[in-house]
């Protein structure tokens, strides 16, 4: 559905995207994961047709995205990475104005997601705050019941009840056989609901990998604390966990290996478990030290 | 062109196309009603003695003795073209540049309507604000002298002629204000750029009134086309004027549009 071909794009700066190429199949939701600056948004904006490649294509349904726009957009929902609408509008005249230059006649979908994200649209769009203006893009997104998303950031300025709105919908378009390219720049966001996900580093994608290789190579920090000092010192005598004990408190590290970890530790009296994920350079780290030379 | 954009568009700019409008009657209101104090009195005499270069750069060359003349040399010369320039400079920067530099243009663009199409629709928001300027202006305009005259006011067909070449003028500028639009990203830059061309060609015709040696510098500005009081008098060429200026527009707004639908936009 989402296809790019040795993408290709440098700014003045020398910054840009560089022979970045992937197909994401339909029905899949792919996650694209990156720092700040890495090149999301810019690839992002050559499948919205917004700049013009400067080597290789992008496509979506089959559609050129730079030549057929207007056909890509058809079949698109999108929700912009930085949200700056219309000024002077209510979120209601905003919605109308998209639905009318779609020639989208069924409000019952919009109704629908306005009620899911429990937002009032009679309201001026400047009075809106940050999260309610990122609920009313998101309507604009998905009420036209496209068959591609194309998702910019979209969970960041959401509290965490409308996060797990966020997830149940796009759970709920995959069942419906929907295809989804969302970007984050928080493994944590996009884990839930990506099927494969792709990492880019100033400008070059470095890795492709199913969710669940990933979470096996994503290593976890679990803080134990158990019910006295001897015990906590019996568990940390295992060095397969990489131990690292502060009185009763033993910190493991754990990557993939969680039935042997949890055995490890079964037979002494725990009181608190708490778990620290790696952030996003951890990952790429141990994914170059996995694999030898990730590219 | 697209209906619904095009809506939102005259919903969100209809108070700006009105306050223009109205507020161009009023100050066209007072001057025709200080008129009867400034003519056939000493002020006339005084300007007969000024040079006559200086006479020709303030648009005083047939003295203030009729009213639609006065109207033509002190508002149609002057702060009709401020007011006017303003609007369209600032509206057509407005309706593509802001939305560019802002980000609004994503959502507009996200949907399956072309580049040219979305250009287009904004195109003909801002040469319909200019069309309904110029109807208030020019309905207004004589409603308002036939008030305060008394009498015939000012003759209509010469009071039309003026307002409908000053539309064209102001196409015209709006279609270089609107080429910068669609031009840069940085909406200041599309403003400065436009606010600079106007001045420029505004005080090239200044210095050609001023000075007979330098008279072609008229000729290289838009302006040139513009003679208010040619205009009442029936002298102008007012068909040459009034195609040229309409071609030169389009073709402006034609470019603009082209080049719109071709480059990257940082959205």
């Amino acid at each position: 559905m989402i296809e790019l071909n040795g993408l290709t794009k440098t700014f003045a700066n020398g910054r840009g995207i560089f022979d970045l190429s992937f197909r994401i199949p339909e029905g899949e939701v792919f996650g694209y994961l990156g720092p700040n600056g890495a090149g999301k948004s810019t690839t992002i904006r050559h499948l919205m047709g917004f700049l013009k490649p400067e080597k290789g294509s992008a496509a979506v349904c089959g559609h050129d995205c730079w030549r057929q726009a207007p056909l890509v957009h058809q079949r698109v929902g999108y929700l912009p990475g930085e949200l700056a609408f219309p000024e002077g509008i209510t979120g209601r005249a905003f919605l109308r104005l998209m639905a009318g230059m779609r020639g989208t006649r069924d409000e019952k979908r919009r109704d629908a997601l306005l009620e899911r994200f429990q937002l009032n649209p009679d309201i001026p769009i400047r009075k809106m705050s940050k999260g309610t203006k990122q609920k009313l893009a998101m309507v604009a997104a998905f009420m036209h019941d496209p068959a591609v998303y194309i998702l910019d950031e979209p969970t960041s300025g959401l509290d965490p009840v409308m996060q797990k709105v966020f997830v149940d919908l796009i759970l709920e378009e995959k069942n419906r056989g929907k295809t989804v390219l969302m970007s984050s720049h928080s493994f944590r966001e996009i884990e839930k609901t990506c099927d494969r996900i792709a990492i880019i580093k100033q400008g070059r994608l470095i890795a492709i990998e199913d969710i669940h290789t990933l979470q096996r190579k994503q290593r976890k920090i679990f803080e134990v604390t158990f019910g006295d000092e001897e015990a906590a010192k019996r568990a940390a005598a295992n060095e397969s966990f990489d131990p690292t004990r502060r009185g009763r408190t033993v910190d493991f590290v754990v990557q993939g290996d969680y039935n042997a970890f949890l055995d490890a530790i079964r037979r002494e009296s725990v009181v608190n478990v708490s778990v620290h994920e790696q952030d996003l350079e951890d990952i790429f780290m141990d994914y170059y030290a996995g694999e030898g030379d990730g590219r | 062109m697209n209906a619904a954009l095009f809506a939102t568009n005259l919903k969100t700019n209809m108070k700006n196309f009105f306050s223009y409008g109205i507020g161009s009657v009023l100050y066209l209101a007072m001057i025709i009603w200080i008129f009867p104090s400034v003519s056939n009195t000493d002020m006339e005499k005084l300007i007969r003695q000024m040079p006559k270069n200086l006479i020709e750069a303030f648009n005083f060359t047939s003295g203030i003795s009729s009213a639609d003349h006065f109207v033509a040399n002190e508002f149609y010369g002057l702060l009709y073209l401020l007011i006017m320039a303003i609007f369209a400079i600032t509206t057509a920067v407005k309706l593509i540049a802001h939305h560019v530099d802002r980000g609004s243009m994503a959502f507009i663009l996200a949907a399956p309507q072309s580049r040219v199409k979305v250009a287009l629709t904004q195109a003909a928001t801002l040469v319909f604000g200019l069309l309904l300027i110029a109807a208030i202006m020019t309905v207004g305009g004589w409603l308002v002298a036939l008030a305060i005259l008394g009498g015939d006011g000012i003759p209509f067909a010469p009071f039309f002629r003026l307002n409908a070449i000053g539309f064209l003028l102001f196409y015209a500028i709006a279609g270089y204000a609107f080429f910068f639009s669609c031009l840069f990203n940085d909406e200041k830059r599309a403003l400065s750029a436009a606010s600079l061309l106007t001045l420029v060609f505004y005080v090239l015709d200044l210095v050609g009134r001023l000075s007979d040696r330098l008279d072609w510098c008229r000729h290289l500005s838009v302006f040139a086309a513009y003679r208010p009081q040619d205009l009442l008098d029936g002298t102008a060429h007012v068909a040459v004027t009034a195609i040229g200026l309409f071609a030169a527009g389009t073709a402006l707004y034609l470019i603009g549009i082209a080049l719109f639908s071709k480059r990257d936009l940082p959205l």
